[in-house]
């Protein structure tokens, strides 16, 4: 018992240790100096709130309709391609929304190709490079996070009660409405909140389309105003609106009945006109998804011919891989420590909830953090080397930034284990975290896999936090690609692009047969 | 657990571990020189490499962000490795100075090589490349003598003809801190209101996407860099064809003023552990065999006297560069933006 107290403390310890660039953040309203605070609240805030609201409530409505339709299509049907859609529908993750926003605006943008010849063809001048049309792209890139989760639910965690619900003559309809999207609510509402909080956090796609949100207006402060103290004050009010989010998200949970068979469902075939609109309707999500910004890619590729590849692409390959595969790495020993903690710590809950929030952020803000933390520790600590500008630093922000993508799919398994499971161990004699490694660790395998994935995708695709914190001469696909399109070479970024999305695809893959094996 | 434990010495020195450097480790011998620079542009990388080849010393490069590269600096304090900080606004070089980031350098070669009004009266910092804020037309739909200063784009009769990107940029935020410069907060705003009047759609894009604008005859005149117009002109893409025909430019005035400029520049940072080796660099980019590859191969303007402009920007002819010392630009950036707001410029 001792050991595991010992046990529960280091955790403890390792949550303040990812949680201290966020208290920096967090705390910096009550420090900072901030002069140009009441122009923020009244000339900045109204705005860049209710366009926040508006593109947030806009990405996850029609995230939610691509992402559930097609799940449970995928999950519980049989009809032509459903094994290509399997995998094909997760592709959209690998594409960062910066590279895809930019596709988009280049194809069907106001000076777009698409929009010119949609123009001269059938007389309408598409302009997606808008709010209603940055819901769209931020929506087809980011379903993702939503429908694999919840096609796991579907695929075999209520089993009976969707028997049961044939049994009783409820039509498919019924079925998908009145048994499964309840069940499998949880599932959902954990992919909405991710997708959430990548909106919230995108830079990129956000100033090209010239919307005002408010991670724009934390860079207007901080660029434009020159003043950090306001950056961070609408820094921290981000924080409290993401915290205010998983509060709901976790009340929604409670009381509610969720889904925890574990056998696979049989699946329905499906025939005639339904089996071609099914087909459809994923081709549909597919093709605006991936193949439509993905095509424009590649053509760009293949009409610079071998000017595409500038110098150092290929090194910048073998980073990105080899940062991937260690972020992934040393994230998920935390996520694992972190799943233990909140499976068998009664006290300090709030711990676990405050490092997750790393994720809301967008990355240069965390980059601050970091650096005050470190630079602390730089100046005052007598080493002879510095933790700015290492490896070991990049990495430690890597996991404060996305732990939250590691530890949600092991949170989300665990509330699946019995917890008699533990209970029997625990009357047997085995300390918790002898119980834990036991028991639901085993248990958690192919949860680990997909979060260990996840992480890796979203690092390969990470931009603001590798930007600064790199050691000289260090480059990334990421900052590959960025250093061409933030001067508007958007052709001769393509080359970069196609590879980030070539190594996102590689996770992807991986990802899709440990999820297609249940579904 | 036990595991775990012996686990964790080895996370805790994987995070405290100096990185492993790309390039092997410098012997003593080996003279370097550290570039913190917001500037990601092929020029730089070729310069660097000429100028390793020409004096031995090694060139090593982050590129970020500058207000992040800032950040880094004041938390790097005495121990930072950069010597040289280099950014695409003379705003942030003044920020950089009053902060303490750098540190004032003497150099008669400099001095020589760029004119006052580009570089800062101390020393701290030096301008190296120079773009215009111009406008580009129309030329089937507008005379170039329909418009002589920005504030002709303010009329009555461009409503619905203006094309310019959001305020979010820094190329508009100095423009607008240098008419407060000039003629005080209140005119700047009047300015801008009377563009936001004017402007053929909500801002959205960057300045190449409103020359592209022109050609699809979204709007008929467009505020834009020098030198994206320079690099549309070398342009190849068939997508881009249309608008390089159609675009002509003005050189504005800003009432009795030139056209208004802003430079990319570097200054020695306050700690640089290689200070001699960071003026070097700074001559070197300075000098006419770096300024010609500047002008020719990345379009922006050179800042020494007798190197000529790159011809795609040539044909457009000379102009009168506004004389204000750019040390105005980082004093009044923030009034700047204040008064894009109150205007309603996004």
């Amino acid at each position: 018992m001792v050991r595991s107290k010992a046990l529960f403390a280091l955790v403890s310890v390792l949550a303040v240790l990812l949680a201290a660039p966020l208290l920096v953040v967090i705390t910096a309203p009550l420090h900072a100096p901030a002069p140009e605070w009441h122009h923020v609240l009244t000339a900045l805030l109204p705005s860049h709130l209710w366009e926040t609201a508006q593109l947030l409530a806009g990405v996850i409505v029609v995230a939610l309709l691509l992402a559930v339709p097609s799940a449970w299509l995928v999950a519980t049907h049989e009809f032509p391609l459903r094994r290509f859609f399997r995998w094909a529908l997760v592709l959209p993750l690998a594409m960062p929304t910066y590279i895809s926003a930019f596709a988009y605006a280049a194809l069907l943008g106001p000076t777009g190709t698409l929009s010119a010849w949609l123009n001269d063809t059938v007389g309408i001048h598409p302009d997606i490079v808008s709010l209603p049309g940055l819901c769209m792209v931020l929506a087809f890139v980011l379903f993702p996070y939503i429908h694999l989760p919840a096609r796991a639910a579907f695929a075999q965690g209520m089993t009976s009660q969707l028997e049961a619900g044939r049994l009783l003559g409820a039509s498919p309809l019924r079925r998908f409405r009145a048994l499964a999207v309840p069940l499998a609510r949880p599932a959902i509402v954990g992919g909405a909140l991710l997708v959430a909080m990548e909106t919230l956090n995108d830079f990129g796609a956000v100033k090209y389309y010239g919307i005002r949100t408010l991670t724009t207006g934390i860079f207007r402060a901080w660029g434009g105003l020159y003043d950090l103290g306001s950056a961070l004050r609408l820094s921290a009010l981000l924080v409290g609106l993401v915290a205010l989010l998983l509060w709901i998200e976790n009340r929604s949970r409670k009381g509610r009945s969720q889904a925890t068979d574990q056998v696979p469902v049989a699946r329905l075939r499906l025939t005639g006109a339904k089996a071609g609109l099914a087909t459809l309707w994923c081709l549909f999500i597919v093709l605006l998804g991936v193949g439509l910004p993905l095509g424009k890619i590649i053509g760009d590729v293949s009409s610079l011919g071998a000017d595409a590849w500038p110098d150092g692409t290929f090194s910048a390959f073998g980073n990105t891989l080899g940062i991937a595969a260690l972020a992934a790495g040393c994230t998920l020993v935390a996520a694992v420590l972190f799943a233990f903690r909140e499976r068998y710590a009664k006290r300090w809950r709030i711990l676990q909830s405050l490092a997750d929030l790393g994720y809301a952020i967008p990355g240069a803000v965390i980059a601050i953090g970091v650096m005050a933390f470190a630079g602390l520790i730089d100046r005052n600590a007598g080493f002879s080397f510095a933790l700015i500008g290492s490896i070991g630093l990049l990495t430690y922000a890597f996991v404060v930034r996305f732990l939250a993508v590691g530890t949600q799919p092991l949170y989300g398994n665990l509330r699946q284990q019995s917890i008699a499971l533990d209970a029997s161990a625990r009357m047997l004699g085995a300390s918790p975290w002898r119980a834990f490694t036991r028991i639901n660790l085993p248990l958690l395998r192919p949860a680990l896999a997909a979060a260990a994935l996840l992480v890796a995708i979203d690092v390969i695709k990470e931009l603001p936090l590798t930007l600064i914190l790199r050691p000289f001469n260090m480059h990334t696909l990421s900052t590959k690609a960025y250093e061409l399109a933030s001067i508007e070479q958007l052709r001769e970024a393509s080359a970069p692009a196609l590879l980030i999305a070539v190594c996102g695809l590689v996770p992807v893959f991986l990802l899709e047969r440990m999820v297609g094996r249940r579904g | 657990m036990k595991k775990i434990l012996y686990l964790l010495p080895l996370i805790l020195a994987a995070c405290g571990s100096p990185a492993p450097a790309p390039e092997p480790p410098p012997v003593m011998e080996t003279r370097m020189v550290n570039v913190y620079s917001h500037r990601h542009y092929d020029v730089d990388k070729q310069l660097f490499a000429q100028f390793t080849e020409k004096t031995g010393i090694q060139v090593n490069v982050i590129q970020a962000g500058d207000d992040e590269i800032m950040a880094r600096l004041e938390q790097e304090g005495q121990k930072s490795p950069c010597d040289v900080f280099i950014t695409a606004d003379a705003g942030r070089l003044g920020l950089a100075k009053t902060r303490g980031l750098l540190q004032a350098s003497k150099s008669e070669l400099l001095n020589d090589n760029i004119p006052p009004a580009l570089r800062d009266p101390e020393g701290f910092w030096f301008g190296l490349t120079m773009r215009a804020r111009v406008i580009a037309y129309n030329k089937e739909k507008v005379k170039p003598e329909q418009i002589t200063t920005y504030a002709d784009l303010t009329a009555a009769k461009w409503k619905g003809k203006v094309l310019v990107r959001s305020s979010e940029n820094v190329y508009n935020q100095s423009l607008l801190a240098a008419m407060i410069a000039h003629d005080g907060p209140e005119a700047a705003e009047a300015w801008a209101k009377g563009i936001v009047a004017n402007m053929a759609r909500e801002p959205k894009g960057g300045d190449t996407d409103q020359l592209l604008a022109i050609g699809e005859g979204i709007g008929d005149v467009a505020i834009a860099n020098s030198y994206y117009i320079g690099k549309l002109m070398a342009a190849e893409e068939p997508e881009k064809q249309k608008a390089k025909s159609l675009i002509g430019v003005v050189f504005p005035a800003m009432g009795a003023h030139g056209t208004h400029v802003n430079v990319s520049g570097g200054g020695v940072a306050k700690y640089a552990p290689n200070p001699a080796e960071a003026i070097a660099l700074l001559e070197f980019l300075s000098g006419d065999e770096a300024q010609k590859l500047f002008a020719e191969g990345n379009k922006e303007y050179p800042v020494k006297a007798g190197i000529a402009p790159a011809a795609e920007l040539a044909v457009f002819g000379t102009f009168t560069p506004d004389s204000l010392n750019l040390e105005a630009l980082a004093r009044f950036n923030a009034e700047a933006v204040k008064r894009f707001d109150a205007a309603g410029w996004r």
